[in-house]
Protein backbone atom coordinates (compact mmCIF):
# COMPACT_ATOMS: atom_id res chain seq x y z
CA UNK A 1 0.00 0.00 0.00
CA UNK A 2 1.47 3.36 -0.98
CA UNK A 3 2.01 5.46 1.96
CA UNK A 4 0.42 9.12 2.35
CA UNK A 5 2.11 11.56 3.22
CA UNK A 6 1.17 15.11 4.16
CA UNK A 7 2.23 18.75 2.82
CA UNK A 8 1.84 20.52 6.83
CA UNK A 9 1.33 19.25 10.00
CA UNK A 10 -1.48 20.74 12.53
CA UNK A 11 -1.47 20.46 16.33
CA UNK A 12 -4.77 20.84 17.36
CA UNK A 13 -3.92 19.05 21.01
CA UNK A 14 -5.70 20.72 23.92
CA UNK A 15 -7.28 23.41 21.66
CA UNK A 16 -11.23 23.39 22.36
CA UNK A 17 -14.19 22.99 19.95
CA UNK A 18 -14.95 25.14 17.46
CA UNK A 19 -11.81 27.10 17.85
CA UNK A 20 -10.02 23.55 16.13
CA UNK A 21 -11.96 23.33 13.39
CA UNK A 22 -11.80 27.15 12.42
CA UNK A 23 -8.01 26.93 12.59
CA UNK A 24 -7.97 23.79 10.65
CA UNK A 25 -10.09 25.38 8.19
CA UNK A 26 -8.22 28.08 8.39
CA UNK A 27 -4.85 26.25 7.59
CA UNK A 28 -6.59 24.13 4.69
CA UNK A 29 -7.36 27.94 2.96
CA UNK A 30 -4.09 28.34 2.84
CA UNK A 31 -2.60 25.12 1.16
CA UNK A 32 -3.05 24.03 -2.56
CA UNK A 33 -4.76 21.79 -4.55
CA UNK A 34 -3.91 18.11 -4.11
CA UNK A 35 -2.32 19.28 -1.11
CA UNK A 36 -2.47 17.12 2.67
CA UNK A 37 -2.70 18.50 5.99
CA UNK A 38 -2.37 15.98 9.06
CA UNK A 39 -4.23 17.04 12.16
CA UNK A 40 -3.76 15.74 15.26
CA UNK A 41 -6.58 16.55 17.89
CA UNK A 42 -8.05 15.36 21.25
CA UNK A 43 -10.20 12.24 21.64
CA UNK A 44 -13.93 13.02 22.82
CA UNK A 45 -15.57 16.11 21.48
CA UNK A 46 -13.05 17.21 18.89
CA UNK A 47 -12.59 13.65 17.24
CA UNK A 48 -16.58 13.92 16.86
CA UNK A 49 -16.53 17.44 15.63
CA UNK A 50 -13.63 18.36 13.46
CA UNK A 51 -13.84 15.84 10.82
CA UNK A 52 -17.55 16.54 10.19
CA UNK A 53 -16.67 20.06 10.37
CA UNK A 54 -14.16 20.02 7.37
CA UNK A 55 -16.06 17.28 5.23
CA UNK A 56 -19.12 20.10 5.09
CA UNK A 57 -16.64 21.65 3.42
CA UNK A 58 -16.91 20.49 -0.42
CA UNK A 59 -13.30 21.43 -0.62
CA UNK A 60 -11.61 19.11 1.44
CA UNK A 61 -11.85 15.81 2.17
CA UNK A 62 -10.70 13.40 5.20
CA UNK A 63 -8.33 10.46 4.05
CA UNK A 64 -7.82 8.42 7.05
CA UNK A 65 -8.64 9.04 10.96
CA UNK A 66 -6.33 6.78 13.41
CA UNK A 67 -5.76 6.87 16.54
CA UNK A 68 -2.46 7.19 17.71
CA UNK A 69 -1.21 5.64 21.52
CA UNK A 70 -1.30 8.82 23.22
CA UNK A 71 -5.24 8.48 22.28
CA UNK A 72 -4.83 11.74 20.24
CA UNK A 73 -6.33 11.22 16.55
CA UNK A 74 -4.80 11.90 13.46
CA UNK A 75 -6.36 13.25 10.42
CA UNK A 76 -5.16 13.17 6.86
CA UNK A 77 -6.75 15.77 4.47
CA UNK A 78 -7.27 16.50 1.26
CA UNK A 79 -7.41 19.60 -0.72
CA UNK A 80 -9.98 18.30 -3.64
CA UNK A 81 -10.62 21.66 -5.07
CA UNK B 1 -22.08 84.30 14.14
CA UNK B 2 -20.59 83.76 10.67
CA UNK B 3 -22.01 80.36 9.24
CA UNK B 4 -19.31 77.64 8.52
CA UNK B 5 -19.77 74.03 6.59
CA UNK B 6 -16.68 72.86 7.50
CA UNK B 7 -16.39 69.52 8.89
CA UNK B 8 -12.34 68.80 9.53
CA UNK B 9 -11.59 66.59 12.36
CA UNK B 10 -8.09 66.43 14.17
CA UNK B 11 -8.81 64.66 17.08
CA UNK B 12 -7.49 61.18 16.18
CA UNK B 13 -5.78 60.56 19.16
CA UNK B 14 -9.74 60.49 20.67
CA UNK B 15 -10.88 58.09 18.35
CA UNK B 16 -11.21 57.61 14.55
CA UNK B 17 -13.43 57.06 11.89
CA UNK B 18 -14.25 53.33 11.19
CA UNK B 19 -12.54 52.59 7.46
CA UNK B 20 -15.70 51.49 4.78
CA UNK B 21 -13.84 47.78 4.58
CA UNK B 22 -14.40 47.32 8.17
CA UNK B 23 -17.50 48.36 8.19
CA UNK B 24 -18.62 46.04 5.22
CA UNK B 25 -16.99 43.38 6.61
CA UNK B 26 -18.54 43.13 9.81
CA UNK B 27 -22.28 44.00 8.56
CA UNK B 28 -21.49 40.47 6.90
CA UNK B 29 -20.80 39.42 10.29
CA UNK B 30 -23.92 41.27 11.89
CA UNK B 31 -26.44 40.20 9.12
CA UNK B 32 -25.38 37.01 7.57
CA UNK B 33 -22.32 35.08 10.04
CA UNK B 34 -24.43 35.88 12.98
CA UNK B 35 -23.74 32.55 14.55
CA UNK B 36 -22.22 32.36 18.29
CA UNK B 37 -18.64 31.64 17.82
CA UNK B 38 -18.83 28.55 20.32
CA UNK B 39 -21.09 26.98 18.41
CA UNK B 40 -20.43 24.10 16.57
CA UNK B 41 -22.88 24.26 13.85
CA UNK B 42 -21.58 25.46 10.28
CA UNK B 43 -22.56 29.16 10.64
CA UNK B 44 -21.10 29.09 14.34
CA UNK B 45 -17.56 28.04 13.18
CA UNK B 46 -17.98 30.80 10.04
CA UNK B 47 -17.70 33.28 13.04
CA UNK B 48 -15.14 31.45 14.55
CA UNK B 49 -12.85 31.19 11.60
CA UNK B 50 -13.33 35.15 10.95
CA UNK B 51 -12.39 35.58 14.72
CA UNK B 52 -9.08 33.37 14.36
CA UNK B 53 -8.69 34.81 11.47
CA UNK B 54 -8.32 38.00 12.65
CA UNK B 55 -6.27 36.69 15.85
CA UNK B 56 -3.41 35.68 13.39
CA UNK B 57 -3.46 39.43 12.19
CA UNK B 58 -3.16 40.73 15.06
CA UNK B 59 -0.27 38.28 16.41
CA UNK B 60 1.27 38.44 13.18
CA UNK B 61 1.26 42.56 13.65
CA UNK B 62 3.39 42.50 16.78
CA UNK B 63 5.50 38.93 16.31
CA UNK B 64 3.51 36.85 18.71
CA UNK B 65 2.15 33.94 18.01
CA UNK B 66 -1.96 33.27 17.78
CA UNK B 67 -2.48 32.07 21.04
CA UNK B 68 -1.03 34.55 22.72
CA UNK B 69 -3.83 36.75 21.73
CA UNK B 70 -6.93 37.94 24.21
CA UNK B 71 -9.92 40.10 23.16
CA UNK B 72 -11.32 42.22 25.13
CA UNK B 73 -13.66 44.75 25.11
CA UNK B 74 -11.18 47.32 24.96
CA UNK B 75 -7.61 49.49 25.76
CA UNK B 76 -9.36 50.30 29.54
CA UNK B 77 -9.79 46.35 30.04
CA UNK B 78 -6.64 45.18 28.85
CA UNK B 79 -4.92 47.69 31.35
CA UNK B 80 -7.11 46.60 33.98
CA UNK B 81 -6.82 42.56 33.03
CA UNK B 82 -2.72 43.34 32.94
CA UNK B 83 -2.29 45.05 36.31
CA UNK B 84 -5.11 43.50 38.22
CA UNK B 85 -4.28 39.74 36.77
CA UNK B 86 -0.29 40.12 37.22
CA UNK B 87 -1.05 41.36 40.90
CA UNK B 88 -3.27 38.28 41.85
CA UNK B 89 -1.38 35.93 40.23
CA UNK B 90 1.97 37.32 41.62
CA UNK B 91 1.37 37.91 45.82
CA UNK B 92 3.59 34.83 46.67
CA UNK B 93 6.56 36.83 44.86
CA UNK B 94 5.63 40.39 45.89
CA UNK B 95 3.40 43.55 45.55
CA UNK B 96 5.55 46.32 44.01
CA UNK B 97 4.21 47.58 40.75
CA UNK B 98 6.14 50.55 39.09
CA UNK B 99 4.81 52.74 36.41
CA UNK B 100 5.26 56.08 34.56
CA UNK B 101 3.23 58.91 36.36
CA UNK B 102 1.76 59.85 32.33
CA UNK B 103 -0.03 56.69 32.15
CA UNK B 104 -3.58 56.44 30.96
CA UNK B 105 -6.07 57.05 34.05
CA UNK B 106 -6.74 53.11 33.12
CA UNK B 107 -3.64 52.23 34.60
CA UNK B 108 -3.71 54.74 36.85
CA UNK B 109 -6.77 54.54 38.81
CA UNK B 110 -6.22 50.78 38.80
CA UNK B 111 -3.02 51.22 40.68
CA UNK B 112 -4.83 53.73 42.77
CA UNK B 113 -7.38 50.84 43.37
CA UNK B 114 -4.63 48.39 43.44
CA UNK B 115 -3.01 50.67 46.47
CA UNK B 116 -6.13 50.59 48.78
CA UNK B 117 -5.86 46.22 48.57
CA UNK B 118 -1.88 46.34 49.75
CA UNK B 119 -0.18 47.00 46.18
CA UNK B 120 3.00 49.66 46.51
CA UNK B 121 3.27 51.45 43.60
CA UNK B 122 5.88 53.69 42.33
CA UNK B 123 5.06 56.21 40.01
CA UNK B 124 8.03 57.39 37.59
CA UNK B 125 8.93 61.12 36.80
CA UNK B 126 9.14 61.67 32.99
CA UNK B 127 11.32 64.67 31.76
CA UNK B 128 10.21 67.84 30.34
CA UNK B 129 9.58 66.44 27.12
CA UNK B 130 7.67 63.37 28.41
CA UNK B 131 10.48 60.65 28.44
CA UNK B 132 10.78 58.01 31.14
CA UNK B 133 14.73 57.88 32.19
CA UNK B 134 15.66 54.13 32.60
CA UNK B 135 18.19 54.87 35.30
CA UNK B 136 15.03 55.95 36.94
CA UNK B 137 13.28 52.56 36.74
CA UNK B 138 16.27 50.84 37.54
CA UNK B 139 16.58 52.84 40.94
CA UNK B 140 12.56 52.28 41.30
CA UNK B 141 13.28 48.24 41.40
CA UNK B 142 13.35 46.49 44.37
CA UNK B 143 12.87 42.56 45.51
CA UNK B 144 9.37 43.00 46.19
CA UNK B 145 8.64 44.56 42.60
CA UNK B 146 6.53 42.33 40.10
CA UNK B 147 5.57 44.46 37.07
CA UNK B 148 6.89 47.63 35.36
CA UNK B 149 4.07 49.55 33.28
CA UNK B 150 5.31 51.90 30.41
CA UNK B 151 3.16 53.20 28.05
CA UNK B 152 4.78 52.81 24.18
CA UNK B 153 3.59 56.41 23.22
CA UNK B 154 1.70 58.79 25.16
CA UNK B 155 -1.64 60.29 24.27
CA UNK B 156 -1.83 63.35 25.25
CA UNK B 157 2.59 64.41 23.83
CA UNK B 158 2.83 61.39 21.50
CA UNK B 159 6.29 60.83 23.08
CA UNK B 160 7.55 57.54 22.12
CA UNK B 161 9.30 55.80 25.25
CA UNK B 162 12.20 53.97 25.36
CA UNK B 163 10.49 50.64 25.92
CA UNK B 164 13.13 48.67 24.11
CA UNK B 165 15.37 49.61 26.49
CA UNK B 166 12.91 49.10 29.64
CA UNK B 167 11.84 45.53 28.45
CA UNK B 168 15.81 44.59 28.89
CA UNK B 169 16.04 45.84 31.98
CA UNK B 170 12.83 43.83 32.92
CA UNK B 171 14.10 40.71 31.56
CA UNK B 172 17.63 40.93 33.25
CA UNK B 173 15.63 41.16 36.56
CA UNK B 174 13.33 38.53 36.24
CA UNK B 175 10.03 40.92 36.19
CA UNK B 176 7.24 41.08 34.11
CA UNK B 177 6.56 43.94 31.69
CA UNK B 178 3.62 45.66 30.23
CA UNK B 179 3.38 48.50 27.77
CA UNK B 180 -0.31 50.26 26.76
CA UNK B 181 0.19 50.51 22.67
CA UNK B 182 -3.35 51.92 22.14
CA UNK B 183 -1.79 55.30 20.43
CA UNK B 184 1.18 53.22 18.60
CA UNK B 185 -0.35 50.08 17.38
CA UNK B 186 0.46 50.24 13.45
CA UNK B 187 1.47 53.39 13.60
CA UNK B 188 5.21 52.29 15.42
CA UNK B 189 6.51 49.07 15.08
CA UNK B 190 6.47 46.93 17.24
CA UNK B 191 8.37 43.41 17.95
CA UNK B 192 7.31 41.58 21.46
CA UNK B 193 10.18 39.46 21.36
CA UNK B 194 12.99 41.91 20.47
CA UNK B 195 11.50 44.22 22.81
CA UNK B 196 10.69 41.70 25.76
CA UNK B 197 7.74 42.59 26.57
CA UNK B 198 5.29 40.11 28.47
CA UNK B 199 2.06 41.93 27.92
CA UNK B 200 0.69 44.51 25.59
CA UNK B 201 -2.35 46.17 25.39
CA UNK B 202 -4.30 47.19 22.08
CA UNK B 203 -7.34 48.52 21.02
CA UNK B 204 -8.78 49.22 17.35
CA UNK B 205 -10.63 52.03 17.49
CA UNK B 206 -7.74 54.61 17.33
CA UNK B 207 -6.76 52.57 14.26
CA UNK B 208 -9.98 53.04 11.98
CA UNK B 209 -11.42 50.29 13.25
CA UNK B 210 -14.88 49.94 15.89
CA UNK B 211 -15.23 51.21 18.88
CA UNK B 212 -15.70 48.36 22.21
CA UNK B 213 -12.82 45.64 20.98
CA UNK B 214 -9.28 45.99 21.60
CA UNK B 215 -6.86 42.62 22.70
CA UNK B 216 -4.06 41.79 25.22
CA UNK B 217 -0.89 39.78 24.27
CA UNK B 218 0.11 37.67 27.17
CA UNK B 219 3.46 36.28 26.56
CA UNK B 220 3.17 32.35 26.90
CA UNK B 221 4.22 31.53 30.46
CA UNK B 222 3.37 34.67 31.88
CA UNK B 223 1.63 34.30 35.51
CA UNK B 224 -1.48 36.12 35.01
CA UNK B 225 -5.23 35.62 36.80
CA UNK B 226 -8.33 35.21 34.19
CA UNK B 227 -10.12 38.59 34.13
CA UNK B 228 -13.45 37.32 33.39
CA UNK B 229 -14.76 34.59 34.74
CA UNK B 230 -17.82 32.54 33.22
CA UNK B 231 -17.62 30.19 29.86
CA UNK B 232 -14.47 28.79 28.81
CA UNK B 233 -13.61 31.46 26.01
CA UNK B 234 -10.19 32.77 25.60
CA UNK B 235 -8.80 29.16 26.50
CA UNK B 236 -10.64 30.32 29.83
CA UNK B 237 -8.93 33.34 30.71
CA UNK B 238 -11.16 36.07 29.66
CA UNK B 239 -15.30 34.81 29.20
CA UNK B 240 -18.17 36.04 27.74
CA UNK B 241 -19.63 35.66 24.05
CA UNK B 242 -17.74 36.24 21.55
CA UNK B 243 -18.06 39.82 19.86
CA UNK B 244 -17.43 38.72 16.19
CA UNK B 245 -18.53 41.51 14.84
CA UNK B 246 -16.16 43.88 16.58
CA UNK B 247 -13.16 41.46 16.21
CA UNK B 248 -13.40 41.00 12.30
CA UNK B 249 -13.72 44.34 11.71
CA UNK B 250 -10.36 44.75 14.29
CA UNK B 251 -8.57 42.33 12.36
CA UNK B 252 -9.51 44.17 9.21
CA UNK B 253 -8.48 47.66 10.83
CA UNK B 254 -4.95 45.89 11.44
CA UNK B 255 -4.59 44.15 7.71
CA UNK B 256 -4.99 46.99 6.36
CA UNK B 257 -2.79 49.92 7.67
CA UNK B 258 -0.36 50.99 5.68
CA UNK B 259 3.41 52.40 7.24
CA UNK B 260 2.83 54.87 3.73
CA UNK B 261 0.05 56.10 5.61
CA UNK B 262 2.10 56.78 8.58
CA UNK B 263 4.79 59.38 6.44
CA UNK B 264 2.49 61.11 4.80
CA UNK B 265 0.42 61.98 8.37
CA UNK B 266 4.04 62.65 10.30
CA UNK B 267 5.01 65.05 6.44
CA UNK B 268 1.99 66.59 7.69
CA UNK B 269 2.09 67.06 11.30
CA UNK B 270 5.83 68.84 10.69
CA UNK B 271 4.37 71.18 8.14
CA UNK B 272 1.59 72.42 10.77
CA UNK B 273 4.50 73.03 12.89
CA UNK B 274 6.56 74.66 10.81
CA UNK B 275 3.88 76.98 9.37
CA UNK B 276 2.76 78.22 13.14
CA UNK B 277 6.45 78.78 13.88
CA UNK B 278 6.74 80.96 10.84
CA UNK B 279 3.12 82.99 11.44
CA UNK B 280 2.56 83.56 15.10
CA UNK B 281 5.22 84.05 18.15
CA UNK B 282 5.24 83.27 21.85
CA UNK B 283 3.97 79.93 21.29
CA UNK B 284 5.41 76.27 23.36
CA UNK B 285 5.53 72.56 21.82
CA UNK B 286 5.31 70.29 24.24
CA UNK B 287 6.87 67.02 23.49
CA UNK B 288 9.29 66.61 21.26
CA UNK B 289 9.99 66.45 17.66
CA UNK B 290 10.76 64.23 14.74
CA UNK B 291 10.81 60.15 14.97
CA UNK B 292 10.12 60.46 19.24
CA UNK B 293 7.14 61.65 18.56
CA UNK B 294 4.29 59.77 17.49
CA UNK B 295 3.16 60.73 13.51
CA UNK B 296 -0.03 62.03 14.06
CA UNK B 297 0.17 63.84 17.05
CA UNK B 298 0.52 67.87 17.82
CA UNK B 299 0.36 69.56 21.30
CA UNK B 300 0.67 73.12 21.59
CA UNK B 301 0.29 75.78 23.62
CA UNK B 302 -0.23 79.67 22.53
CA UNK B 303 0.89 82.24 24.99
CA UNK B 304 -2.10 83.79 26.89
CA UNK B 305 -4.96 82.35 24.66
CA UNK B 306 -6.57 79.60 26.80
CA UNK B 307 -6.80 75.88 25.23
CA UNK B 308 -10.72 76.17 26.03
CA UNK B 309 -11.22 79.10 24.34
CA UNK B 310 -9.44 78.35 20.90
CA UNK B 311 -10.88 74.86 20.96
CA UNK B 312 -14.50 76.44 21.49
CA UNK B 313 -13.73 78.96 18.61
CA UNK B 314 -12.78 76.22 16.25
CA UNK B 315 -15.03 74.40 16.93
CA UNK B 316 -17.80 76.97 15.74
CA UNK B 317 -15.49 76.54 12.63
CA UNK B 318 -16.31 72.92 12.09
CA UNK B 319 -12.49 71.90 13.43
CA UNK B 320 -12.68 69.72 16.10
CA UNK B 321 -9.51 69.18 18.29
CA UNK B 322 -9.29 68.56 21.98
CA UNK B 323 -7.67 70.62 24.86
CA UNK B 324 -5.27 69.77 27.15
CA UNK B 325 -7.35 69.78 30.04
CA UNK B 326 -9.95 67.87 31.32
CA UNK B 327 -13.14 68.78 33.40
CA UNK B 328 -13.62 67.39 36.74
CA UNK B 329 -15.76 68.79 39.42
CA UNK B 330 -16.46 71.73 37.39
CA UNK B 331 -13.23 72.55 37.77
CA UNK B 332 -10.94 72.99 34.45
CA UNK B 333 -8.38 70.87 36.11
CA UNK B 334 -4.70 71.27 34.21
CA UNK B 335 -3.60 68.23 32.09
CA UNK B 336 -2.08 65.42 34.50
CA UNK B 337 1.00 64.77 31.67
CA UNK B 338 1.84 68.28 31.23
CA UNK B 339 2.07 69.08 34.76
CA UNK B 340 4.51 66.11 35.11
CA UNK B 341 6.43 67.26 32.52
CA UNK B 342 7.19 70.27 34.65
CA UNK B 343 4.81 72.14 32.92
CA UNK B 344 3.32 75.36 34.54
CA UNK B 345 -0.33 75.29 35.57
CA UNK B 346 -0.93 78.06 33.27
CA UNK B 347 0.98 77.03 30.00
CA UNK B 348 -1.09 73.73 30.35
CA UNK B 349 -4.26 75.52 30.69
CA UNK B 350 -3.21 76.92 26.98
CA UNK B 351 -2.38 73.32 25.47
CA UNK B 352 -4.36 72.01 22.50
CA UNK B 353 -4.82 68.68 21.20
CA UNK B 354 -4.27 68.20 17.41
CA UNK B 355 -4.60 64.63 16.06
CA UNK B 356 -4.34 63.77 12.38
CA UNK B 357 -4.96 60.45 10.07
CA UNK B 358 -4.68 58.46 7.12
CA UNK B 359 -7.76 60.78 5.65
CA UNK B 360 -6.44 64.62 6.77
CA UNK B 361 -6.08 66.08 3.97
CA UNK B 362 -3.15 69.07 3.11
CA UNK B 363 -6.00 71.77 2.52
CA UNK B 364 -7.54 70.57 5.99
CA UNK B 365 -4.60 71.21 7.71
CA UNK B 366 -4.00 74.63 5.65
CA UNK B 367 -7.45 75.85 6.78
CA UNK B 368 -6.83 74.93 10.26
CA UNK B 369 -3.37 76.90 10.70
CA UNK B 370 -4.78 80.08 9.09
CA UNK B 371 -8.15 79.53 11.15
CA UNK B 372 -5.82 79.21 14.16
CA UNK B 373 -3.87 82.07 12.99
CA UNK B 374 -6.63 84.26 13.09
CA UNK B 375 -8.25 83.68 16.30
CA UNK B 376 -5.12 83.91 18.33
CA UNK B 377 -4.46 87.16 16.72
CA UNK B 378 -7.57 88.53 17.13
CA UNK B 379 -7.60 87.71 20.68
CA UNK B 380 -4.43 88.61 21.42
CA UNK B 381 -5.43 91.93 19.62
Amino acid sequence: MKLITANEVLNLKGVPCPQNSAKALLKLASMDFNEILEIIIDDGEPKENVPSSIESDENYKVITLKKSEDNSWHLLVKVIQ
Amino acid sequence: MPAYNMNIYLDNNATTKTDSRVTEIMTQYVESIYGNASSIHRIGIKASLGIENARNIIASKINAFPEEIYFTSGGTESNNWALKGVYNANKDKGNHIIVSSIEHPSILETTKWLAKNNAKITYLPVDKIGFVKIEDVRKAISKKTILVSVMHCNNEVGTIEPIEEIGKLCRKNNLIFHSDACQSFTKIKIDVIKQNINLLSLNAHKIHGPKGIGALFIKKGTPIEPFMHGGGHENGQRAGTYNSPAIVGFGKAVEIAKEQENTNIKNMRDYFISEINKRLSCYTLHGTVGNQRICNNINISFNNISGKSLFTELNKRGIYISTGSACSSNNLEPSYVLTAMGICEKVAHEAIRISLSKWTTLEEIDTTINNVCNIVNSIRK
